[in-house]
């Protein structure tokens, strides 16, 4: 499904991933672990298509398609979703407008009609639901004077309406407690079907007891340095990244 | 400014004599002092951000009679709707619906003639525009709304520029509400293409608990020169609550002042204004405290495109006395290219020591992780764009009361996005 291969990014002229590969296929759950600064963030912004990361080698394709040649809105279409580490706050925009004016994007991409009013309101309320998330955030402006939970769920909801192949997360886990963790980690559950496939951005081994990864990478400075089954998860939390890698 | 300008509206002021009942003399006056103090210059502070080069050069023919205007579609329900074609008010494309039954409405020469005493009324500012609007003043409309009675639907008054190359239209409107009286007025100025000046101004007066909904939507053609204003009372207890929409015209300026004259009064001033490639918008607010206990709120969000200009003059004052005033103002500015402008002026002078004035000015660029945020859900980034800029002036819209006539306005600021600023390649 996702094909990375020898990829370097910079940001602001300094390089930050310096050569890695990865290959996620249907039905994985991938983990990536490492330390704050190893590029975990830089990848998944990478994926996504942020402006200011700038591949200077390699190749990134996404089912076929060099994901490189496409704008990030396009990105989405083709089925890629990006969870944020730090979801943005945007007053003026209601959570609801954003939600169907997002899923009604995704689908005109894909050349489908848009979806009624009803339609959406019944999906959305549904998919809340399943996250709790209190049906009021949903009129609210999109984060804002959300806690750190509601906005990782509120991203959670997102991930559920547009429904995507491949789900980025970053850092999804960061910020939350463990009453939230779990219903973040049932969304995440959700999300896992034979045709889709998640990758996990994380700092701590705490969220992969709740959403089991097929395959665990361990990134430092730039590169991906290990590759292993979700034991080596367990092996980092216990011994720390110095010794595993 | 040469002679010959105030000559020649000396000439074009004799061609009206008469036609407005007691005024002969005030016309004369206003020339006289205009004569003297001319077209107002950018060196002049209250017109530093918009140049009327084109009116210091030359003077501007009165706009000739038209007829069969290209009306505007209504974007509401209306209790009247007052046309006015190239300074003129036009009957026929005029409806007065029920109002006439609940409110007295004439135009401005019927009034007069009423009441011959009351020319006096009339009033100008001490700048050279504002005497020139009284010195050629065409015709305009006396609404009085008595005491008690409240309208619910808009009072439209709509100004048409059309065949008006190189000419001007001098329109004054004077709105009275009586104790308890309320009513919106729905002002909107449209044209075509030519190069018009419109110099209109309205006069307000509120009485004791009126509340006075004021809502322009400028649409001016891209080649007019606007100038407009309104002088606002308020009594005790009563309210001028205004929303300022700029959208057209090459160079336009709006300038309002509300005298707040008695404890309780109120006033909020809101406004939007979109300055696409080569526009200047440019608004000069007023709230004068003269009073305790009266409070003022002002809102203005303004945009700018490529080479597109907005200013915003807001001036806060406080009488000697008028304590336990509130008074707060707010301008945000959203540059969309970096060869867009934005000026900010706010100017408080208090004379009381127990009050509440506050201002803050902000010029910015559209937040870049918010974008990437909404096209990180798959929105394309004009859509992005134009979501983000709606959001950013929604708050100088949430005072207007009639939904219909809101919608309508809020849809403006998308129509614009898609017309003018929403490529991504316009992005600084």
């Amino acid at each position: 499904m996702l094909t990375v291969k020898d990829l370097r990014v910079s940001v602001a002229d300094t390089e930050i991933i310096k050569g890695m590969s990865l290959q996620i296929k249907p039905g994985e759950v991938h983990a990536i672990m490492g330390l704050n600064g190893a590029g975990k963030s830089t990848l998944a912004n990478t994926i996504a298509g942020r402006d200011d990361y700038e591949v200077t080698a390699g190749t990134i394709e996404f089912e076929g398609k060099d994901l490189l040649e496409l704008d990030p809105h396009e990105r989405v279409g083709e089925g890629i979703f990006l969870g944020f580490q730090y979801p943005v706050e945007i007053p003026g925009v209601s959570n609801l407008n954003f939600m169907r004016t997002a899923l009604n994007s995704v689908r005109r991409y894909r050349g489908e009609e848009d979806m009624s009013a009803a339609e959406f309101m019944k999906l959305v309320r549904a998919k809340a639901a399943d996250l709790q998330m209190d049906p009021e955030m949903l009129k609210r402006f999109v984060n804002v004077g959300f806690s750190g939970g509601e906005k990782k769920r509120n991203e959670m909801v997102q991930m559920a309406i547009l429904d995507p192949k491949l789900a980025v997360l970053d850092e999804t886990d960061s910020g939350l407690d463990i009453d939230a963790l779990k219903v973040v980690a049932n969304g995440i559950n959700a999300q896992r079907r034979d045709d889709t496939a998640v990758l996990l951005i994380t700092h701590y081994q705490r969220l992969l007891d709740y959403v089991q990864p097929d395959v665990v990478h361990v990134m430092i400075d730039g590169k991906i340095v290990k590759t292993g089954g979700k034991e080596l998860a367990i092996e980092l939390e216990e011994k720390g990244y110095a010794d595993v890698a | 400014m040469p002679d010959i300008v105030a000559e020649t509206y000396r000439n074009q002021m004799n061609e009206l004599a008469g036609t407005l009942p007691g005024f002969d003399d005030m016309r004369a006056q206003a020339l006289a002092k205009f004569a003297e103090a001319g077209i107002p210059s950018p060196k002049s502070e209250n017109w530093r951000y918009s140049d009327l080069k084109r009116l210091r050069e030359n003077a501007l023919a009165p706009a000739a009679a038209h007829a069969a205007p290209d009306l505007p579609a209504p974007l509401a329900e209306v209790a009247a709707r007052l046309v006015f074609v190239n300074g003129r008010y036009d009957e026929t494309s005029s409806d007065l619906g029920d109002l006439w039954q609940a409110a007295s409405i004439r135009p401005l020469a019927n009034h007069l003639m009423a009441n011959e005493d009351r020319a006096s009324e009339l009033r100008s500012s001490d700048d050279g525009i504002s005497m020139l609007n009284t010195a050629l003043v065409r015709d305009g409309i006396v609404l009085s709304v008595p005491a008690g009675v409240e309208i619910e639907e808009p009072i439209e008054i709509i100004h048409i520029m059309e065949n008006a190359g190189q000419a001007a239209a001098h329109t004054r409107h004077l709105i009275e509400l009586g104790e308890g009286a309320s009513a919106t007025v729905f002002e909107r100025f449209v044209g075509d293409e030519d190069s018009y000046w419109v110099n209109s101004a309205l006069q307000a007066r509120v009485a004791e608990g009126g509340k006075l909904h004021h809502i322009r939507l400028q649409e001016d053609g891209p080649a007019a020169l606007h100038t407009t204003s309104a002088f606002v009372s308020v009594g005790a207890e009563g309210s001028y609550d205004a929303c300022n929409i700029s959208l057209g015209g090459s160079v336009a300026r709006f300038e309002v002042k509300v005298r707040l004259l008695v404890d309780g009064a109120n006033a909020t001033i809101d406004g939007v204004a979109l300055a696409a490639s080569g526009q200047s918008h440019d608004v000069l607010a007023h709230v004068d405290h003269r009073m305790p206990n009266t409070n003022s709120d002002q809102i203005y969000r303004t945009v700018a495109d490529a080479r597109g200009k907005s200013s915003f003059q807001g001036k806060v004052t406080v009488a000697h006395g008028a304590q336990q005033v509130l008074a707060d103002q707010s301008f945000k500015a959203l540059l969309l290219d970096r060869t867009a402008e934005a000026n900010a002026k706010p100017e408080l002078e208090i004379f009381a020591d127990d009050v509440k004035c506050s201002h803050g000015a902000t010029i910015g660029e559209l937040d870049d992780k918010a974008l990437f945020y909404l096209t990180s859900r798959g929105i394309d980034p004009a859509t992005a764009r134009q979501m983000l800029v709606e959001a950013f002036t929604d708050e100088a819209f949430l005072r207007i009361k009639n939904e219909s006539l809101g919608e309508a306005i809020r849809a403006r600021v998308g129509d614009w996005m898609q017309t003018h600023a929403a490529t991504p390649g316009n992005a600084a």
